[in-house]
């Protein structure tokens, strides 16, 4: 039987303060969205703040355990188990703070009337730990995993080069990160500054703002 | 819903005991709050009772299962598993699940979708909420969730169909047999086949009206 208990995912802490606690990914669900979340200590980040205005999703965030704050559009509301705040708007921006240490949030989300398509970020999220820990092959590994899923996905392309760059793989880096900036103009601005890039900055054909 | 969001209390669903589903009782959160991009609805029963109904998905969506409160056992394949809250199981489509409460006020929230395809917001749930409304003399909220069937997909014949069986198990016969013309206007193969057995149409069966639609 395909089953896990939300104490046994993964935990993935970004620098926020919130944990990942992948779910869609562990089963390989495609036909929505699905993740937990949970703070790395009472008082921090549990959902990140933020608006669902690039992927447009309808959103549940349900608690499971524990208690969180919610900020929703600057309102607050303090939600314990069996408590859910729905966002039908992707514009509202939206954020949460863990009351206690053992909160855990599920989120739920998908687009109406389109088939579900993995969120990008997923992939740049698993890629984390891997790459904290200087194993680049594994976080190339996971970036390009993302990218067979979606290979026009500029953000996967950028951060599979951040990978690369350190990596010392230089060459691909480059191309990669060309090809992301030629999808989106926006990531040449973020690459003038990444010092994920320093490796390989002063090699011909390197962004430049 | 105010301002594009919702606050909601599991607790404050309506609850609707499903006369399709052997006892569990369906907290329709889906239909509360109007999402329309992946289905999610939350079930709760008496302890010893089925809380998810045994069934496969023939829509071909992929489900995940969430025990929110409780213990529950379930029963997926040929294989059992006790699930404390915090519990997540996925069931791919084709694959027999079932599930019961183990303890009291257990919940368990279904989330589902069809890869690959948009959303559908199947009737199943109007169904549901509307006969457990009857059931529970709660005739007007039944006649008004079918209704809104009605209103959003009226070129649909299940709709009036429903609203016929409805008015014939609860409510007004008269109003049963306009319903059921309706329905069979809009498809007589599909009405004529599902009339022919349906046991909530019994009451009407032998009145010439009925003789005279069916012939």
């Amino acid at each position: 039987m395909n089953t896990a208990h939300i104490d046994d995912l993964d935990r993935i802490e970004m620098d926020d303060g919130f944990v990942w606690r992948p779910i869609r990914r562990r089963f390989g669900i495609r036909a929505f969205g699905v993740n937990a979340y949970s703070p790395r200590e009472a008082g921090s980040q549990v959902v990140e703040e933020h608006t669902e205005a690039t992927y447009g999703h309808e959103e549940i965030y349900l608690v499971l355990r524990g208690r969180a704050l919610f900020t929703v559009d600057g309102n607050e509301h303090e939600l314990g188990p069996g408590e859910l705040v729905y966002l039908r708007d992707p514009q509202l921006r939206r954020g949460a703070v863990g009351l206690t240490d053992d909160t855990v949030v599920l989120a739920i989300g998908g687009k109406p009337g389109v088939a579900h398509q993995p969120s990008a970020w997923e992939w740049m999220f698993a890629s984390l730990p891997a790459g904290r820990a200087g194993d680049w092959g594994e976080a190339i590994r996971i970036s390009e995993e993302g990218l067979a899923d979606q290979p026009d996905n500029p953000g996967l392309l950028y951060n599979l080069a951040c990978w690369e760059s350190q990596g010392g793989r230089s060459l691909d880096a480059l191309l990669h990160l060309q090809r992301a900036v030629a999808l989106d103009e926006r990531f040449r601005g973020y690459a003038a500054t990444d010092t994920d890039f320093d490796p390989i900055r002063s090699e011909p054909g390197f962004p430049t703002v | 819903m105010s301002d594009g969001y919702a606050i909601l209390k599991l607790d404050d669903l309506g609850r609707y005991p499903s006369p399709l589903h052997d006892g569990s009782v369906l907290l329709p959160l889906r239909r509360t709050l109007g999402f329309t991009a992946f289905g999610a609805n939350c079930w709760t029963a008496d302890v010893g009772g089925q809380i998810v109904p045994r069934h496969e998905e023939d829509s071909g969506n992929e489900e995940l299962y969430v025990v929110v409160r409780g213990r529950v056992r379930f029963l997926v394949g040929d294989e059992e598993l006790d699930a404390p809250a915090g519990t997540l199981v996925h069931v791919p489509s084709q694959t027999t699940r079932q599930a019961f409460a183990e303890e009291p006020g257990s919940i368990v929230l279904a989330v589902g979708g069809t890869v690959g395809e948009p959303f559908t917001v199947w009737d199943w749930e109007a169904v549901v909420v509307a006969f457990s409304a009857a059931e529970q003399g709660r005739l007007d909220e039944a006649r008004e969730v079918v209704h809104e069937g009605i209103e959003a997909r009226p070129g649909f014949w299940g709709h009036p169909y429903n609203l016929a069986c409805l008015e014939a198990r609860y409510g007004d016969p008269d109003e049963a047999y306009s319903y059921l013309a309706r329905a069979l206007a809009l498809s007589e193969d599909d009405v004529r086949a599902l009339a022919a057995t349906d046991t909530d149409l019994d009451s009407l069966r032998d009145d010439p009206r009925f003789k005279e639609l069916f012939g």
